[in-house]
């Protein structure tokens, strides 16, 4: 870490300005968007229930638009690194020639401001699977040409719970830096190389941080820890144990008959990578290979052109989300895929409670016994001290 | 768990009672209803007397429970003879399945339930009083506030739900005044956010083909990729699967995780089918839909 | 260039194998590459039919013959269907060699016994030939190879040089029904004519390759005949997309085939969940 910089909120709309001025996209929280009927521009409320905030991830155009406070964006940073759909190479067919045009695996300089800690720790995450043994040129192109400045978390609600993943309000997991925020503006410090260069770079809009300012940032990061200490907390090791060893539990029945399938949980979720690969014909004889999201949730994912199918019903599906995130990343790249953020909990609407689930085996995994019951409205466990 | 009385639905003991008398004596090996839970009010599959206790029924109970009729869901089959609770619109859908052949009658017991609307948050901690702002937009219009297609019918009447601050047909009516331009820039603009999870179809007590378009490749009719041009033939054609089908419970809009408006684009073809049929789905399978029947005097003035 | 952009290559060769089964030659365009191209016994690729899709397929040509590769394809879905309208001339992709592979040189010495169903023979045809063309290193090599019927034999010439050669055992078989009046192999089911020629265990690895049941029954036939589960090994499948372990969507509980299969010791596969 650097030593903390001052940037007030006059400052940082300078260095908003500055950047875009560069040509350097400016990334961060921002009130949704989203087209809105013309004529009910007053009347007209936004379409995401209030559950989960109206606020997303997007390029703004001035400091005006970030939102830098409470407030969880719908989707994740992932769209930035792994966009819902994105070019993999487009083909030529001239008479018996097939010609391949490339894709470009260098991107524009994109500057991230304010970021949940927790979106910034997954691309971390994500960074081991794109990394193993074959490199994935377009994520790694990106999340080089990106600098991230997290923003510490306040802790949005009783859904997030990641200091049981190993992430924390304030962690610096994936980020170049942390913003705190402090009377007038934020406290800066670089945990990077990439970081500490853009301070330097743009070293004209920080200051040294006002008196007590340094206290302040502690006790406002403090607090949070305070605070999301009081969610859920599990062992993740123990967690990923029980899994293991106990894939043909009846447990999983439990989970799987209330869920839909309906993918929502993926796709909000920042770690969650899965993706399709389709071709699309564009014209006669050219066509673009895109990759796009996809969902462990949907029937048709393991689905063999014998139509036979690994996973037959949704309990298997959802077991496999489960398993993915919480023992099989665990064993093969010594992470959770998981950072804690409680967006698959805001979103689902059938009521799965990725909280309620994790405990419900933990506790489990500590007895021996009866299968879990999670139909039971389960308080959170006893505090533990953080 | 402490609820406001005006939140609260009268007949829960009556349901509990019900319930608990359909598993006891065996007419159903399972009770699927609502919860309260961590999640404020979530489906529950109540398989004994205990957790036939925890049925309630108030302004959460957004679910449409017709959903798991669905013939494709194997874990729910597997469960066997089911009770449903259902509002007015999930009844619509249970007949819906019924009129296309998609459910045996035999297999589910039917427990209606009298509904004065319900909330737009499910998951809120306690029963939510409705006024024009918590009033889901949905239950404006509501034709079928006492569920005609049931084996048994709980609770008391209760008044009309509060209109809200607006309705889907003000949406309606204010996009049919749009220019097709713009008409075109609005939805493209919505339909890009569109990430193909199907949670629209996946939720649609409608949607049960046992392969749906989308998920044919031999001829591939939709493209796969969460692209706009696919997104707008995804999103169009579904509707269009549904006109004189789909029952407005507005689910699909509630589980978008793009926040698309699809219950106005549904609404709009749902007016479309009165104007041109001068039919409404109704919870009725005996009578027809537009789609699927034929009649010597249908309008054809349409047809160019 | 990413990593998910394929190789071109053309079609040389097409071979009918059954009435749904072609086998592809195929070179590649980029002689540069052709020539630094190398793989082993076991490993697959992604194909490509552009405007189609990718589909996967194991290289089913021995790594010790050079300039071309093969792969064997039964028109299931709407990829494979496409691939089967090509001929000689046409421009497919090429993504690989990925996965991992038979530990053939682990095998020197020792006895080989090849187990086969169906088109299941394609990445054991692969491994067989790796031998055969390294013939003095290896023992006693017996083939037990069947299908549905005898339409559904695959590498029928193949079969003809190996039953030919004094070096190789190989016995065939076709489901009960599906012998024609000239037919002089076995009527039997792959597992139960395996238990009649009761190859020795000896030192003896076993490759085994087929449809799911068919692998389920041979397993116990084997164990029977003494082979341990660390000296059988099969190749499993699962639909695949990327081939590169970042998909997602191949796994068996924490095992990617992609990336740590396709090829798999019997005692692998029973410690893995039973979800494939």
């Amino acid at each position: 870490m650097t030593e903390p910089l001052f940037l007030s909120h006059e400052a940082l709309a300078d260095l908003v300005a500055g950047l875009i001025a560069a040509g350097t996209a400016v990334i961060g929280p921002a009130p949704a968007g989203g087209p809105v009927i013309p004529g009910l521009e007053e009347r007209q409320r936004p379409t995401v229930t209030g559950m989960y905030g109206t606020l997303e991830y997007r390029e703004v155009r001035s400091a005006d638009d970030l939102a830098l406070g409470p407030g969880m964006p719908r989707l994740s940073l992932k769209q930035f690194f792994l966009p819902q759909n994105e070019a993999l190479f487009a083909w030529k067919r001239r008479g018996a020639e097939t010609e391949i045009h490339e894709t470009p695996t260098t991107f524009n300089p994109r500057v991230v401001l304010g970021a949940k800690p927790c979106d910034v720790a997954a691309l971390e995450i994500v960074d081991a699977v794109m990394n193993w043994e074959y490199h994935d040129e377009l994520w790694n192109g990106r999340r080089a040409a990106t600098t991230i400045f997290a923003l510490a978390c306040g802790v949005e609600d009783d859904h997030c719970f990641c200091p049981s993943v190993g992430v924390a309000p304030d962690t610096t997991k994936g980020a170049d830096g942390l913003f705190t925020p402090v009377s007038g503006g934020f406290l800066v410090e670089a945990t990077t190389d990439k970081g500490r260069v853009f301070l330097e770079s743009y070293g004209a809009h920080f200051s040294a941080p006002p008196a007590g300012g340094t206290d302040e940032a502690r006790a406002y990061r403090e607090a949070a820890h305070g605070r999301v200490g009081a969610n859920v907390q599990i062992d993740a090791v123990r967690v990923k144990d029980w899994i293991e060893h106990h894939f043909e539990d009846p447990f999983w029945a439990t989970l799987g008959v209330r869920c839909n399938g309906c993918g929502a949980c993926t796709m909000v979720c920042p770690t969650c990578h899965c993706f399709d690969i389709v071709d699309e014909e564009e014209g006669v004889g050219c066509g673009t290979r895109r990759r796009c999201w996809d969902t462990c949730q949907a029937g048709k994912f393991t689905l063999h052109a014998s139509n036979h199918n690994p996973r037959a019903d949704q309990i298997a599906r959802y077991r496999q989300r489960i398993n993915h995130k919480f023992a099989v990343y665990p064993v093969k790249f010594d992470e959770v895929l998981c950072t804690g953020c409680g967006r698959c909990v805001r979103t689902c609407q059938m009521g799965q409670n990725i909280g309620e689930i994790l405990v419900a085996i933990d506790q489990y995994a500590q007895q021996t016994g009866e299968a879990p019951d999670t139909t039971d409205v389960a308080a959170p466990p006893a505090e533990v001290a953080p | 768990m402490r609820c406001s009385d005006e939140g609260r639905r009268g007949g829960v003991k009556e349901l509990r009672d019900l319930a608990r008398q359909l598993l006891a004596d065996g007419t159903v090996d399972v009770v699927v209803g609502w919860e309260d839970s961590s999640r404020g009010a979530r489906p529950i599959f109540a398989g004994t007397p205990e957790e036939a206790d925890k049925l309630i029924f108030d302004t959460r109970c957004l679910h449409n429970l017709a959903t798991y009729l669905n013939p494709r869901r194997k874990q729910v089959t597997d469960l066997g003879k089911l009770a449903l609770v259902i509002k007015g619109c999930d009844a619509k859908a249970v007949a819906g399945l019924l009129r296309e052949m998609q459910l045996d009658r035999e297999r589910v017991v039917l427990i209606g339930v009298r509904c004065g609307g319900v909330c737009e948050d499910s998951m809120a901690p306690e029963p939510v009083a409705l006024t024009p702002e918590t009033v889901a937009p949905r239950c404006h219009g509501c034709d079928n506030r006492e569920p005609h297609l049931v084996d048994h019918l709980l609770g008391e009447p209760r008044p009309e739900p509060p209109v809200p601050l607006l309705t889907l047909d003000e949406r309606v009516a204010a996009l049919d005044a749009l220019t097709p331009a713009q008409l075109w820039e609005y939805w493209t603009a919505q339909f890009e956010k569109c990430v193909r999870c199907y949670a629209c179809r996946q939720v649609c007590p409608m949607c049960v083909c046992e392969r749906c378009v989308a998920d044919k490749s031999r001829p591939q009719w939709i493209e796969t990729a969460s692209h706009p041009r696919g997104n707008f033939s995804w999103n169009v054609t579904r509707a269009l699967h549904l006109a004189g089908r789909c029952v407005g419970c507005g689910e699909c809009e509630r589980f978008c995780p793009a926040g698309i408006p699809l219950a106005v684009l549904n609404r709009k073809l749902q007016r479309v089918v009165k104007e041109r049929y001068d039919y409404r789905v109704a919870d009725d399978p005996e009578v027809k839909t537009p789609i699927g029947d034929y009649r010597l005097d249908d309008q054809q003035e349409f047809i160019k | 260039m990413n990593i998910y952009q394929p190789q071109l290559a053309t079609v040389t060769a097409v071979i009918d194998e059954t009435v749904d089964t072609r086998t592809f030659r195929l070179e590649f365009r980029d002689e540069g590459f052709g020539r630094e191209f190398s793989f082993r016994a076991g490993q697959f690729g992604e194909y490509s039919v552009f405007g189609a899709g990718e589909s996967t397929f194991c290289i089913a040509s021995p790594p010790t013959r050079g300039g071309y590769i093969e792969c064997t394809v039964k028109a299931a879905g709407k990829v494979t269907a496409e691939l089967r309208e090509l001929n000689v001339g046409d421009t497919v992709g090429f993504r690989g060699p990925y996965g991992n592979w038979f530990p053939v040189d682990d095998w020197v010495g020792r006895d080989l016994v090849f187990i086969a169903g169906g088109i299941g023979l394609a990445p054991v045809r692969c491994v067989i030939w790796n031998v055969l063309d390294r013939r003095d290193e290896f023992g006693a090599v017996t083939i037990v190879y069947g299908a549905r019927s005898v339409g559904d034999l695959v590498y029928k010439h193949e079969l003809g040089e190996w039953a030919a050669r004094d070096d190789v055992t190989l016995v065939t078989t076709v489901d009960p029904g599906g012998e024609t009046p000239d037919w002089d192999g076995r009527v039997g089911f792959v597992p139960a004519v395996l238990g009649e020629v009761a190859p020795a265990a000896g030192n003896a690895v076993a490759v085994v390759c087929g449809p799911p049941v068919m692998i389920k029954f041979t397993f116990p036939v084997l164990e029977g005949l003494g082979f341990a589960d660390d000296d059988v090994f099969t190749t499993l499948e699962m639909r695949m997309k990327c081939g590169v372990g970042k998909c997602g969507r191949c796994n068996i509980g924490s095992v990617y085939v992609c990336k740590d299969g396709p090829v798999f010791t019997a005692t692998q596969v029973k410690a893995m969940p039973a979800e494939y």
